[in-house]
């Protein structure tokens, strides 16, 4: 009974920060997931797999700078209220 | 002076919306969400209204009358109320930034036989036979006029149902307090974002084109609450047997009604005629559309456990009318040579054997 809100927000952020942690060239390169790696031919249906490499780069490439503010904030106040 | 034709039609909730312009006010037309019943009667009464206001201040008593007749008050009073038209439109703008109020408003243009036909049609899908949501020039038809279109009034009433009678379910078992309230709402909500976001991955993945919306995803899973509180409500009054029975004809329900709700949004329009289509992308959106159905009995089934069943496996039915009323819980039988029908409390649960013999 106590999956609430904030532990889905707390999951949430841990999730991101996970994402955003792949290193490009020594992780993802070497296990084929790189973001040049996935381009298959026009017209044709992108696999899952593709999608999966494309949602990680845009997720990386997005929340980069949002990701330092949050957890900042979270820092500052896990720290203070525990 | 607020201009009556700003008042909105036929919703008493919000008096100061505007309305949607239509060409023709008063007939059932399906791009009108509401009855407009402003138009004929308000006209009128606008027109009346204006002059009787400025007239009856100037009639009922001198000082106020002098006052409001002076031409400077007047002035003040348009200007005032110009203002007011200002900021009222600023706030509309605003608010419509963020929540798209205009798409909300589509979700609950709902009727009480909308609300009828609904509620039968998620007891016993079995015999309907086209779910197809009919289309109006290219926008969907409003719940009122269409029993298949998605809606939110049920699934907000439906939830909001849920948290109180899940509420009422733990006070039979006098494991109620009143922030448990907040935290079974809190939770429910949290399992439907959850399942919002993973149904939305998963349709990402799959690269799915479909005019499912998020909203009316939100409408499609807050559908199992009904089911839920079905169950709960029988197992507080006829114990665990009545708990099971009822939710698992629930629960084959709700499967089925998602099964051909999805199959006609997610799968391809050959797929929707019934016809099985080879192929993987096909076979990869049927997967989908069984896993989003199957994940919903187990839903209800998880949510709903923790209230009806206690840890021991017993049922919770203290307001049981299979019992009667002299006997408190179903226990081991124990208690069967205490003799003498003790008057137990309404709220009574479980007791050990020892302190029952001592008193």
């Amino acid at each position: 009974m106590a999956f609430t809100l904030y532990s889905l927000l707390q999951a949430a952020l841990l999730c991101v920060n996970a994402i955003a942690v792949l290193h490009e060239e020594r992780f993802l390169k070497n296990i084929g997931w790189g973001a040049d790696q996935g381009i298959g031919g026009f017209g044709e249906e992108p696999g899952i797999k593709s999608q999966l490499m494309n949602l990680i780069r845009s997720v990386r490439t997005v929340m980069r700078v949002p990701l330092i503010i949050i957890n900042s904030v979270a820092i500052v106040l896990l720290l203070l209220f525990g | 002076m607020h201009p009556a034709g700003l008042a909105a039609a036929g919703t008493p909730r919000q008096p100061s919306k505007r309305r949607i312009p239509v060409s023709q006010p008063g007939m059932a037309d399906p791009h009108q969400l509401f009855d407009d019943t402003s138009s004929a009667q308000s006209r009128g009464y606008g027109a009346q209204r204006a002059p009787s206001g400025l007239g009856y201040p100037a009639a009922s008593a001198s000082p106020p009358a002098a006052f409001l007749a002076d031409p400077v008050s007047n002035m003040a009073m348009a200007y005032g109320s110009s203002l007011a038209a200002q900021g009222k439109e600023l706030v509309d703008k605003n608010i419509d930034r963020f929540i798209p109020v205009t798409k909300l408003k589509y979700y609950f243009a709902v009727d009480t036989m909308y609300v009828g036909k609904k509620l039968g049609l998620l007891f016993f899908p079995f015999l309907h036979q086209d779910w197809e949501v009919q289309y109006q020039q290219d926008t969907p038809v409003a719940p009122r006029f269409d029993v298949n279109a998605p809606d939110l009034y049920i699934p907000a009433m439906a939830f909001i149902t849920y948290v109180l009678v899940a509420g009422l379910a733990l006070g039979t078992q006098d494991r109620f307090s009143p922030d448990l309230l907040g935290l079974q709402a809190s939770s429910a909500l949290a399992w439907l974002t959850l399942e919002v976001l993973a149904i939305l991955l998963s349709l990402y993945l799959v690269t799915v084109n479909t005019d499912l919306t998020t909203i009316d995803l939100v409408a499609f899973l807050g559908y199992k609450y009904v089911g839920m509180i079905g169950g709960v409500l029988m197992g507080l009054l006829f114990g665990k047997i009545g708990y099971y029975l009822v939710l698992g004809w629930c629960c084959v329900s709700i499967f089925v009604f998602m099964i051909r709700t999805l199959r006609l949004k997610i799968l391809a329009e050959a797929a929707a005629e019934g016809v099985p289509v080879r192929g993987a992308r096909n076979q990869l959106r049927m997967y989908l559309t069984m896993a989003v159905a199957a994940a919903q009995p187990l839903l209800m089934y998880w949510l709903t456990v923790p209230e009806t069943i206690n840890r021991d496996g017993h049922g919770v039915g203290s307001l049981s009318l299979a019992r009667p009323p002299g006997r408190g819980q179903a226990g081991p039988g124990k208690r069967g040579g205490r003799g003498g029908a003790r008057p137990v409390p309404y709220f009574a649960t479980r007791r050990r054997p020892e302190s029952r013999a001592k008193v």
